[in-house]
């Protein structure tokens, strides 16, 4: 059958404009599977997994490590955004990635330490992650706002202890690790307080500032500080905060839980020992440069250098240390 | 004063500028991309804002912001695929208006509009940043539990159509925003077990879903030959391309009163640009002198919710400087930027050190003025590019979507979810259910449900209601003004029934 003239012209438009996209499609994926022949690690672009939305405080961090790592290792590193159920879909992608050190994530204290504990999570914190090496922690204090009348802890405690239900508080996120050990620590002191579930750090202050709340337990502070708007009474880490090293912590005090929020970085498990090795330096090189120190001073973060196998025995007690600390919780109710 | 000079000459510099212009125009071409928004291209610069000077930087990330709420009414315009929620509203009368060969005027509409709200909220987070500020750190859970109910009554009313509808559209919504983990407890609602609903279903995938993909979908019902026309023609008329000078005079009530909405809901965290421009729309209808006009390309339904949502950007600044607490994700980044550079929002900021947020001030105006002449020349570009066939610029839209989706999350989920939401929306416009409600359920539901239940906990707290109440200055005024406005509305409803009764034995008679 033979077409008009107009059809077939019209087909080889149609032709032309589909072939182009095409060969597009196939020159891109000739570039994305592009090898380098060389059998030193890393030997081809490495990606690095954040599990949480871009412009976060650990998402900064880990651009900023990747940015200064591409040039130690001389290779690209990608930072990738994977968000959702707080931060576990992210991690379980990469504890089911291949285990050949060219996917990694960017870890917390809560996808790892915590959600386990209160959902289906696609991973297995103690078995299924290679943890690699610690860059940051975070100092997360007990806040009041600037004309509380508790001017210390035991103060807090006391009107807890005296009025059932009245003490009204919130930290950022349900179950998070602050969460927890609060809970832990008032039930030790006999306090009966009311939380209020509320969103992200940012409501947690506008509740401080706005006399919604009498406490809160935030790591995003630093300016209502310098303005006089709210005051520290405690710290839920082990350390003391540097600049207030009066504050008691809640180690000192003696609760059940008192967690580190810490920022690492870690690969699916059964890394290769090189691969292990070469983060460890790479991290601790980076963390010991002056433009990490200053970005990490900006952010409210602490540099905290911790190497592979002291940075998993430390996860590794904290997973143990929340999950006794929650029994002794549900025993309690 | 002198603060404010070092401030002006610290913005009028070359880099400064340059950062400004780069800003407007990747937030343009981003915003009016669907699925791509400012805040991701932001997020990615931010921890390179480290290397830049404060007034180079954060401007340029301002002007991102900016560019990309007049950007993303482009494609709303012209193509009824909003590029980012915020212009949800603005396909309402835009599209209508373009469809008459009016695009132009519709564009400079959106363009003088959303200039004149970044430009009203700029203002007023300059000069009265510390009082509104102060009033808006009162709002706690139960003040915004009868804001947004107050939002979710009013906004009922942009459904014309047949109640049931509305009810099973807007029930739809509340539904789909319940999904995830409840907001008190902790636990998963509604996610089938599946861990990519914890965090429940994304705005953005729902939003391209229902707006670009089902019009995707409703272009594919046409018949072939009409896929090689071009996307959308535009009247050669050149008083059909422009907005005199007469009718942006008209414009002015509409302008103000939405650029004072917009400004209020941005001083207040958590509400939102999209919810701004739903109020501020139907605000302007409620109050035109021909309403019936609304819906069919009105000048006034345009341009009320691209100066509200404008607006947010400006006061969203403000419990930031004040306080330190982003309202929204562009203030979250821009906290995160200010960090970097050693600047803590705050009145210590001020106090200290105020000239680089003099120079961000004065650099916030600029943008405006760039925005404005960037804008005049991205109106023709535009007009190009939905010359091109339908077949051409659709499958396009198609990619580009499918795109931004996946990228919110880096999710193939959300793609999924994109497309389900696309044939769903394709079928309730087919039968005419108004998925704008269901937007408006999803989107308030959420922060409607946390602040009441969260209210009830505090209630609880308190020596019982009436204490709690009393407590609370800023409850007590909003809850007058509930009151009153119940009682008007009962009285005139009770008048025009009273109107009627007559009419009613002379009919049985």
């Amino acid at each position: 059958m033979m077409s008009s003239p107009a059809r077939w012209t019209r087909g080889r438009v149609l032709h032309r404009t589909f072939a182009i996209p095409i060969v597009a499609a196939a020159l891109l994926v000739a570039a994305c599977a592009e090898h380098t022949g060389s059998d030193e690690y890393p030997s081809r672009p490495v990606t690095i997994i954040v599990p949480y939305a871009p412009g976060g405080g650990g998402d900064t961090f880990t651009r900023a490590i990747a940015a200064q790592a591409a040039n130690i290792l001389g290779v690209k590193i990608f930072v990738e955004n994977r968000t959702g159920g707080g931060g576990t879909i992210g991690v379980g992608s990469v504890a089911r990635a291949a285990a050949d050190g060219y996917t990694l994530a960017f870890i917390s204290t809560s996808p790892v330490v915590m959600a386990p504990n209160f959902l289906d999570v696609p991973y297995d914190p103690v078995q299924d992650l290679t943890y690699l090496a610690r860059y940051v922690v975070s100092v997360h204090p007990v806040l009041v706002g600037g004309g509380s009348p508790f001017e210390s802890f035991s103060a807090l405690l006391e009107f807890g202890r005296a009025n059932p239900g009245r003490l009204r508080w919130s930290s950022a996120g349900i179950n998070g690790a602050p969460h927890v050990a609060t809970l832990a620590a008032f039930r030790q002191e006999g306090v009966d307080a009311t939380f209020v579930p509320m969103q992200g750090s940012s409501e947690v202050l506008a509740g401080l500032l706005g006399g919604t709340i009498d406490m809160g337990v935030i790591s995003d502070f630093s300016g209502a500080l310098a303005a006089g708007d709210v005051r520290v009474l405690a710290e839920i880490g082990p350390e003391p905060i540097a600049e207030l090293p009066s504050v008691p912590t809640y180690e000192q005090l003696g609760y059940p839980l008192a967690p580190t929020i810490f920022f690492g970085l870690a690969g699916p498990a059964e890394l290769p020992d090189d691969v292990v090795a070469r983060w460890d330096e790479v991290i601790r090189t980076v963390t010991a440069s002056a433009a990490f120190s200053d970005i990490a001073g900006r952010l409210n973060g602490k540099v905290a250098y911790l190497g592979h196998e002291e940075f998993e025995r430390h996860v590794l007690g904290d997973i143990s240390a929340a999950r006794e600390a929650l029994r002794s919780l549900d025993e309690g109710e | 004063m002198e603060n404010i000079l070092e401030g002006i000459s610290l913005a009028l510099n070359f880099n400064a500028l340059a950062g400004i212009l780069l800003g407007i125009v990747l937030g343009q071409i981003l915003g009016s991309i669907p699925g791509l928004t400012a805040a991701m291209a932001v997020a990615l610069l931010v921890p390179f804002s480290f290397y830049f000077d404060p007034w180079v930087g954060i401007p340029m990330m301002l002007a991102m912001f900016k560019g990309s709420l007049f950007g993303s009414s482009i494609p709303a315009i012209l193509l009824r695929t909003p590029g980012t929620p915020a212009a949800a509203a603005t396909v309402i009368d835009g599209n209508p208006l373009a469809r008459q060969g009016k695009g132009g005027k519709a564009m400079h509409t959106v363009l003088f509009a959303s200039v004149f709200g970044d430009s009203f909220s700029d203002i007023v987070l300059i000069f009265g940043a510390g009082a509104l500020a102060a009033v808006a750190i009162r709002f706690g859970p139960s003040e915004y539990a009868i804001l947004v109910f107050f939002a979710l009554l009013s906004l009922i009313s942009l459904h014309r159509g047949s109640s049931w509808k509305g009810i099973v559209s807007i029930t739809a919504g509340v539904l789909l925003a319940c999904v995830g983990l409840d907001p008190i407890t902790g636990t998963p609602r509604l996610t089938f077990g599946n861990a990519e609903l914890f965090d429940g279903i994304g705005l953005i995938p729902m939003l391209i879903g229902f707006l670009a993909i089902s019009e995707v979908f409703r272009q594919l019902e046409q018949p072939v030959r009409r896929l090689g026309e071009r996307t959308m023609k535009f009247s050669s008329r050149p008083e059909d391309n422009r907005l005199s000078g007469k009718e942006r005079r008209a414009l002015l009530p509409t302008l103000l009163r939405s650029s004072a909405i917009g400004t209020i809901t941005g001083a207040l965290p958590g509400l939102g640009s999209t919810v701004a421009a739903f109020i501020a729309y139907n605000e302007a209808r409620r109050t035109a002198a021909r309403p019936e006009e609304f819906g069919k390309g009105s000048l006034h339904g345009i341009a009320a919710p691209e100066a509200a949502n404008n607006a947010v950007g400006g006061s969203n600044l403000i419990p930031l400087l004040a306080f330190g607490i982003p309202g929204d994700v562009a203030a979250a980044l821009i906290l995160g930027a200010l960090l970097i550079q050693g600047i803590t929002p705050g009145p210590i900021a001020f106090r200290d050190n105020p000239a680089p947020i003099y120079a961000i001030f004065v650099a916030m105006l600029l943008a405006n003025l760039v925005n404005y002449l960037v804008g005049l020349g991205f109106i023709p570009l535009a007009k190009k590019m939905v010359s091109v066939p339908k077949r051409l610029l659709f499958p396009a839209v198609l990619v580009l979507a499918s795109a931004g989706a996946y990228a919110m999350r880096g999710s193939l989920f959300d793609v999924q979810l994109m497309f389900v939401f696309g044939l769903v929306g394709w079928i309730m416009a087919k039968y005419k259910f108004p998925s704008v409600l269901l937007l408006i359920g999803f989107i308030l539901t959420p922060i409607f449900e946390r602040s009441i239940r969260q209210t009830l906990i505090l209630v609880e707290a308190a020596d019982g209601w009436l204490a709690f109440v009393a407590s609370r200055p800023v409850l007590m005024i909003l809850l007058g003004a509930l009151a009153i406005l119940a009682v008007v509305v009962i009285r005139q409803r009770l008048k025009m029934n009273r109107y009627k009764l007559p009419q009613e034995p002379a009919d049985s008679s």
